[in-house]
Order: structure tokens, then sequence, then C-alpha cells
């Protein structure tokens, strides 16, 4: 994110915050034992790539109900979520409400839309860090 | 979106695409998607297979018969823009050796893409 501009170049910078956040929500929901911790990434929801040396590309797909979220809400998680967690999601969304109005849509970033996104991603990080620092050593 | 805000849309994020050194490999792998999407987006109505208000978010979330027709408008694009998406799942959502070669391959695939969008655009226009 540091290598690009907020607003010059919204569309890879809001990108980048998007997939960083993502990867924290996905991190803290490992660690909440909500989803698995495993090589498995999605492509939708509930179809996830699985390592295997007897398919093409190494990967082959397979349906899987629980897993990695590739937005906040895709797929919804089922079962309880801690406080924590809900807050980095709700984050999240604040981040994607913007997504496809500014990078596909005719929406125009501005400075108000930039410091939101920032704000969000922000506190999302700020959560992970204080539940990876709860962790005992 | 009319073409003309895809194609701008398509060259500011080539634009900050090329700010990136090779080993940010996720966001190099959006980023040719999102711009591929646009090119594609702006041939699709140029070429009067889409209207402006219908635009591709992404090739895999058609359906079968929409993935087909768009097809039969332009194979080469649309199978290039899905060969770009199909390269997500592992190497910009995993941690898996081989994303450096990816993230080349997705830009290759943009540099095609775009070139082919671009082509259309200059015969609808001197059409």
């Amino acid at each position: 994110m540091s290598l690009l501009h907020p607003l010059d170049d919204f569309e890879l910078w809001f990108w980048s915050a998007m997939l960083g956040g993502t990867n924290a929500v996905n991190v803290a929901l490992h660690m909440a034992q909500v989803t698995p911790a495993e090589s498995a990434f999605p492509s939708q929801p509930g179809v996830y790539h699985v390592p295997d040396e007897n398919a093409a590309g190494g990967h082959r797909a397979v349906l899987q109900s629980l897993g990695d979220v590739l937005h906040v809400g895709r797929p919804p998680i089922q079962g309880p979520v801690p406080d924590d967690v809900q807050r980095m999601m709700h984050a999240m969304e604040i981040i994607e409400s913007h997504r496809d109005p500014c990078t596909r849509g005719e929406s125009e970033p501005t400075a108000d839309i930039v410091a939101q996104c920032q704000a969000a991603y922000a506190e999302c990080l700020g959560l992970l860090r204080k539940r990876l620092a709860e962790v005992p050593a | 979106m009319n073409p003309t805000l895809h194609f701008q849309k398509a060259q500011r994020i080539e634009r900050s695409l090329a700010k990136l050194p090779a080993h940010l490999v996720e966001i190099r792998i959006e980023a040719a998607m999102l711009a591929a999407t646009h090119w594609l987006n702006a041939s699709l109505h140029a070429l009067h297979a889409n209207g402006e208000s219908t635009d591709v978010l992404h090739t895999y979330m058609l359906t079968v018969n929409e993935f087909r027709r768009l097809s039969a408008a332009h194979q080469a694009l649309m199978e290039m823009v899905a060969e770009i998406e199909d390269l997500r799942p592992v190497n910009v959502r995993g941690d898996t050796p081989g994303a450096e070669a990816a993230a080349e391959r997705a830009c290759e695939l943009l540099a095609r893409v775009r070139g082919m969008a671009q082509a259309i655009g200059a015969q609808v226009h001197s059409g």
C-alpha cells in the first residue's frame, strides 16, 4: 500500500487494503478456531483448491463448507464469532462498501472515502495485533 | 458503464500496476484481473454484446449460458480474462511457490487483452 498514492492509485491502494484486511480476518478466524488453518484456497463460496500432486497445476477444486472467506460475508460465517473478530469484520464491511462503486463503477474516490478506508483498515489490523499479542509465548 | 470510462479505469489501474515490483504477486494478479475486466467490458459494449448497464464482474460468476453467449462475441478475450481469474485462488489466496510466474503470466495476458480491446475500440470508431 505504501508504494501507492491513496487517490492517484485508488483502485490498487484500495484493493491492497481489502486483501490485507481479509487476510487479517482469516487469521483471526483461525486463531478463534472458527475456521480451519489449512491449505485450502477459495475460488468462490463453498469451492476450495487443495494440493493434489496428480492434478494439473498441483491443485484440485473440492466442495467444502468451512474455510477462508473470500470477502467478509462470502461465505457468511456460521456459529459464534468472538466480539473482537466481529469488530474486524465490521471494519472490513466499511472498506468493502466502497469496492464496486469505486473500482468497478463510476464513483469518484474522495479524500473522505480514503479516510474511512484508512481508519477501518487500521482498526482491523489493530484488533489482530492485539489478538496476536495475547497469544501465550 | 460506457466504454470510454472502462478504458480510463483500465489505464489508471495499469499505471498503478507499473509502480509495483515483481515480488508483490498478489496485488499484481489482482490488478491484472481488474484492468482486464475493464478492457473486456469496454469491448463487450463496443461489440454490442452487452449494454452499458450490464458489466461482467467476474467471468466465473456468469451462467454457462451467458459465458457462451459472450464468448460468441469474442472468445479469445473471454478465455484470457478467465485464465487470469483462475490464477487467483492458489496464487493470491494461497501460499504456493510459483506465484511470481503466475503474476508474470497475468500481466502477459493483460497486455494481450489490452491490445485486443484497443483494436476493437479503434475498429468501432473508424467504422
